[in-house]
């Protein structure tokens, strides 16, 4: 089990909110190549490290937030509403 | 703000609740299990920062009676829920079209939904000394009174059923007021007076969760 810090409820269990995955950002639709497009959709850097990350409150408050996770360690720092 | 005063009611001819067996109770009155679904339940969503959110006074996580005995809670950031005696959707969402509607116009106020979701949604009351630890055997979160103090609102799992729950102590007595999706209702209530025969109440023939 993880204990994730939701902005709004509190420590909730991951199982009460979703994984969004790494927070990647968006390209400009009117500029962006298809790579850039495959990239920004499908492509994930998934290090064994601190990633910043959105998460889903499903359970609670149903907003989104972002934290720094250590995907190896699962140590959470900063949080901060999406 | 933008307030398009529409009435798009459910009708309130007929309420169906899921559950058609009347409160469960331990013979020593330790846990009552009793369907609350006719309870009106209107839905408010805007800004915290407006107008509309101000006048209905409290903000996500806690609750507070009215002196009309509706109880106003903040469901969720933006959101907010009240529960009121049946039959009374058509009067309270009219009378908060009306309240909101001296806001329209002015700064920073958004749009505003009433809406009426008390067809849509199940409700139990489950109360007694020990409601408590009866919804913590099904239910994913702490539900002690340093985290859940009489009035607060929030929303966890209980019995694998997504729910918004109200902390509503009558006459000093533990109460949770626990509403769902409408379709989830016979099951809700049937898993949380299964957690309650451990504190001595007995549930009807059909109505056991493992079918025994």
């Amino acid at each position: 089990m993880i204990v994730v810090p939701c902005p709004n409820c509190g420590p909730r269990n991951s199982g009460d909110l979703r994984n969004c995955g790494e927070l990647v950002p968006r390209p400009d639709p009117s500029t962006a190549s298809l790579v850039e497009w495959r990239e920004y959709l499908y492509m994930r850097k998934n290090p064994a490290d601190w990633v910043t990350e959105t998460w889903y409150c499903r359970g609670g408050c149903r907003r989104y937030f972002t934290i720094e996770r250590n995907t190896a360690t699962n140590e959470i720092r900063g949080q901060e509403a999406s | 703000m933008s307030i398009r005063k529409e009435h798009g009611n459910v009708s309130e001819t007929t309420f169906n609740s899921p559950v058609d067996i009347g409160p469960l109770s331990a013979p020593d009155g330790s846990v009552t299990v009793a369907d609350a679904a006719s309870t009106t339940k209107v839905q408010i969503r805007g800004g915290a920062d407006t107008g509309a959110a101000a006048e209905l006074g409290v903000g996500y996580g806690r609750s507070q009676r009215r002196a009309d005995g509706a109880l106003v809670c903040g469901t969720r950031p933006d959101e907010w829920t009240i529960y009121a005696g049946a039959g009374q959707a058509s009067a309270i969402t009219a009378a908060l079209s009306e309240v909101f509607g001296h806001f329209q116009g002015e700064p920073g106020e958004g749009f505003v939904t009433v809406i009426d979701i008390t067809h849509g949604r199940a409700m139990l009351r489950i109360s007694g000394s020990n409601a408590t630890a009866a919804l913590n055997k099904i239910c994913n979160l702490d539900l002690s009174d340093e985290l859940t103090p009489d009035g607060a609102v929030f929303s966890a799992s209980v019995g694998n059923v997504g729910c918004d729950l109200v902390r509503d102590d009558e006459g000093g007595q533990t109460s949770f007021l626990i509403g769902c999706e409408r379709s989830f209702g016979k099951f809700l209530f049937i898993a949380v007076a299964d957690a309650c025969t451990e504190f001595g109440l007995s549930v009807p023939h059909g109505w056991e969760l493992h079918g025994h």
